[in-house]
């Protein structure tokens, strides 16, 4: 409901915003906005529907706060698409905005599989996007369409934040139990190649199905084996599972995780047992970024049922970035992409933004450690001033 | 109807009157078409609203008022009007919409899922062989057209073979098909769909998780998607695909309803509705549901090739039981057993749930309230399937 009225409420604002323009265009030419679309593609239904409607909040907060700047150029208008996190209808959106010739550039996707298979498309209209959630690398470096930029981080970033950590750490062997979608295949990939340089050592890998629901015969082996570290590649459920049930074998090894893991469900589901466990994301803490908490008060005044989520920053770091590319460009295009791809030192919400050769924005990711039922940034927890040990490594002394 | 049954006794005026039933029918059908080819493109809300609001008007007429029974009776007595009204409704939306990349996208889609779902007329309304695997089949379609598209085979044979490898691994399926019925010939074909989807994900050499990409389809030396302009005219490089997709339903519709009209459908319809009378009329059950399993699985893998080669990529996840289901709720709520059902469900499937992008997160409920209403009202779809009108036979007899 609440939607529908601020949606009916931006209509009628659009309605009047035009009404204005129209106006103005009669007295005084030089205060006419014209009204430039930009499209959101993201997930609104169905299981990820959390994160897209997080992102889309956020995007159109974006919109909105710049639209009551007096000195922009234009009026922007968010057009949102659902592509339910499914390949195909993706690509049914993809072309139904990229071939709309009123929408300038896109903030695109969440789900990494329906991101890849959409490049194709936005190289083909020509239409610049800025992809806000996916973190599959092939997205960004599998090609080379200069319509295709990325504010969030990928999974390289976290595997090689995780394996410099925790050999920092002194932890030299590894167990690595990964699910067998892209996903947790690719986490598994580049924490193993970022972890030999740094010197670690990987003992097993373990390829499960994410619906696994016992774990006890490759426990078992782990057991045998005795790591300092079982490395989770996946998401909560296998976490939990594989957390609760090295209990009931008396394992005592360190267990990391990629940012699959990092969510309130893992230690709600792993319950004490989840205390100590670290885990790697792309985004720092919404307090941490300069402009977080002025974020947080306008979103929270906006009104928005959903929460921002995870991804929220970046789309609304993705809709800044595009409009003030708008700005400089105006509406057009082949402009507006040349703009963004050689965006180097944008001040944004997430942080500075620089895209490298392939337009994929440099970030490293962050540490996190749970710790009395919370996930807390690395530095900022007990853990790290000493005060507490990981488990991993009170055992290992 | 009643015209046709006149028809033999007074045979000078059937000429006239047969000449305009016809014009009457034509105009029906391109008048049905002109309203789904502007409901394909409505963006507006307020149009799309008012032309599903047409279409549930146009159907309360024609079940309601005499006029429209006699109309719907004369459409049944002339199906060579139909279609060609038809085929030539399709060729003129075409050629209006032909720089319209997305209206050509979901015009080809739609041909493509009618064309599965002529497959899947043929297992479950004519033999009644569940399939639970139609999105899985379609899948099969598409990875072969991944694996050979590079090949240098020309793409309308990539396009057969497609079709057989489907044929081929609904091979496998037979045997526990045939022994089972009922719900546990679903589960069989449920099972075999999940199978195929977790083969596909933890096979490296066909892409793992991410799939393949698909590469273009080309007839001829002329290459789909790199097709901007036909003579004169700027056009969009899905029209081919949407020429070519319609192309395939009209075939794989030509193909049904010559099986149906023919021995083989009656077969077909004995072995559905009763297995043991069929049996002792001499019919080999076994063999009849093969045949329809197999032509079915076959057309499905064809139009999930050229779905494949439209988008350009296929991935595991696109054989999900989900996608299976769609296809399902399109042949249920198009009337078992009537293709031209089947491409109206069609619509209503992919296209409204577009259409009703701009209510964003609701759009998905407010869709099965829609689709729920519509099979509140016409619980057996739809336009279900005539029955068979055996009279002109007797009559023949009699004389």
């Amino acid at each position: 409901m609440a939607t529908d009225q601020m949606l009916a409420r931006r209509k009628l604002l659009n309605v009047a915003g035009a009404a204005l323009a129209a106006l103005s265009l009669a007295t005084a030419p030089a205060l006419a906005r014209d009204t430039v679309k930009i499209a959101f593609i993201g997930p609104l239904t169905g299981g990820n529907s959390a994160t897209g409607l997080g992102g889309r909040n956020s995007a159109s907060l974006a919109v909105d706060l710049h639209n009551a700047k007096p000195d922009a150029k234009y009026t922007y208008e968010l057009v949102p698409f659902d592509d339910e996190c499914k390949p195909n209808v993706g690509v049914q959106v993809a072309t139904k905005a990229a071939s709309d010739k009123s929408i300038i550039a896109g903030i695109t996707h969440y789900c990494s599989a329906v991101a890849i298979a959409t490049v194709d498309t936005y190289n083909r209209f020509g239409l610049p996007v800025v992809v806000w959630g996916a973190v599959l690398p092939e997205i960004t470096y599998g090609n080379d369409y200069k319509e295709i930029h990325r504010v969030n981080g990928t999974m390289i970033n976290e595997g090689k934040m995780a394996a410099e950590f925790l050999t920092k750490q002194g932890f030299k062997t590894f167990v690595v139990i990964h699910d067998t979608t892209d996903y947790g295949k690719g986490q598994n990939k580049y924490f193993a190649e970022n972890l030999k340089p740094q010197g670690g050592e990987i003992l097993a890998t373990f390829p499960v199905p994410p619906d696994q629901q016992d774990f006890t015969a490759e426990l078992t082996k782990v057991k045998e084996l005795k790591p300092d570290v079982v490395f989770i590649g996946g998401l909560t459920p296998l976490g939990v599972r594989v957390r609760s049930q090295m209990d009931r074998l008396g394992i005592p090894a360190q267990l990391a995780g990629v940012s699959g893991i990092m969510s309130a469900g893992f230690i709600e589901g792993a319950g004490p047992a989840a205390e100590g466990t670290v885990s790697f994301h792309n985004g720092a803490p919404l307090t941490k970024y300069a402009d977080g908490k002025a974020f947080m008060d306008a979103y929270a005044k906006a009104g928005y049922r959903e929460d921002p989520d995870a991804y929220g920053p970046f789309a609304f770091s993705a809709a800044n970035l595009i409009m003030d590319a708008i700005e400089k460009a105006g509406p057009d295009r082949k402009k507006v992409r040349d703009i963004l791809n050689t965006t180097k030192g944008y001040k944004a919400l997430v942080g500075e933004i620089n895209f490298d050769d392939h337009r994929q924005n440099i970030v490293s990711a962050n540490v996190y450690v749970s710790q009395d039922g919370k996930w807390v940034y690395w530095p900022d927890s007990a853990y790290a001033t000493g005060t507490k040990k990981l488990p991993g490594k009170a055992a290992s002394n | 109807m009643s015209m046709a049954d006149l028809a033999p006794s007074v045979p000078a005026q059937t000429a006239r009157s047969g000449g305009l039933a016809r014009l009457a029918v034509a105009a029906t059908v391109a008048l049905l078409f002109a309203g789904g080819g502007f409901l394909l493109h409505a963006e507006q809300q307020g149009q799309v609203i008012a032309l599903l609001a047409a279409f549930v008007a146009v159907f309360a007429l024609a079940e309601k008022v005499p006029v429209g029974r006699r109309i719907v009776g004369l459409c049944r007595a002339h199906p060579g009007t139909v279609n060609l009204t038809a085929a030539v409704s399709i060729l003129a939306i075409a050629a209006a919409l032909r720089e319209e990349h997305y209206t050509l996208l979901m015009m080809a889609t739609v041909a493509l899922f009618a064309t599965a779902a002529a497959g899947l007329t043929l297992q479950m309304a004519f033999a009644g062989v569940p399939n639970f695997a139609g999105a899985a089949f379609f899948a099969v379609g598409a990875y072969v057209a991944a694996l050979l598209g590079n090949t240098g085979i020309p793409h309308l044979l990539v396009l057969l073979i497609a079709g057989l490898a489907a044929a081929v691994l609904g091979l496998v399926l037979l045997l526990p098909v045939l022994r089972t019925r009922g719900h546990y010939a679903a589960l069989v074909t449920i099972a075999f769909g999940l199978l195929l989807r977790a083969f596909l994900e933890v096979n490296d050499v066909l892409g793992g998780p991410q799939g393949m990409k698909v590469k273009s389809f080309s007839l001829f030396g002329l290459d789909f998607s790199r097709m901007t302009e036909i003579g004169p005219y700027d056009v969009s490089f899905y029209l081919p695909y949407a020429l070519a997709s319609c192309a395939l339903f009209g075939l794989a519709f030509f193909l049904v309803r010559r099986l149906e009209t023919s021995f083989v459908g009656v077969a077909l319809d004995a072995v559905r509705s009763d297995e043991v009378a069929a049996s002792v009329f001499g019919l080999s059950i076994a063999r009849w549901k093969a045949t329809a399993f197999l032509l079915g699985n076959a057309m499905i893998g064809v139009a999930g090739a050229l779905y494949g080669m439209m988008n350009g990529f296929v991935n595991p996840n696109s054989a999900n039981f989900g996608d299976s289901l769609i296809m399902l709720s399109i042949l249920v709520l198009g009337g078992l057993g009537n293709l031209w059902g089947a491409v109206v469900a069609a619509v209503v499937i992919l296209v409204i749930p577009e259409k009703l992008q701009a209510i964003q997160e609701f759009r998905l409920v407010i869709f099965a309230l829609l689709v729920i209403a519509i099979l509140r009202f016409r619980p057996s779809g739809l336009m279900p399937r005539a029955a068979r009108d055996f009279s002109a036979l007797v009559k023949g007899g009699a004389k």
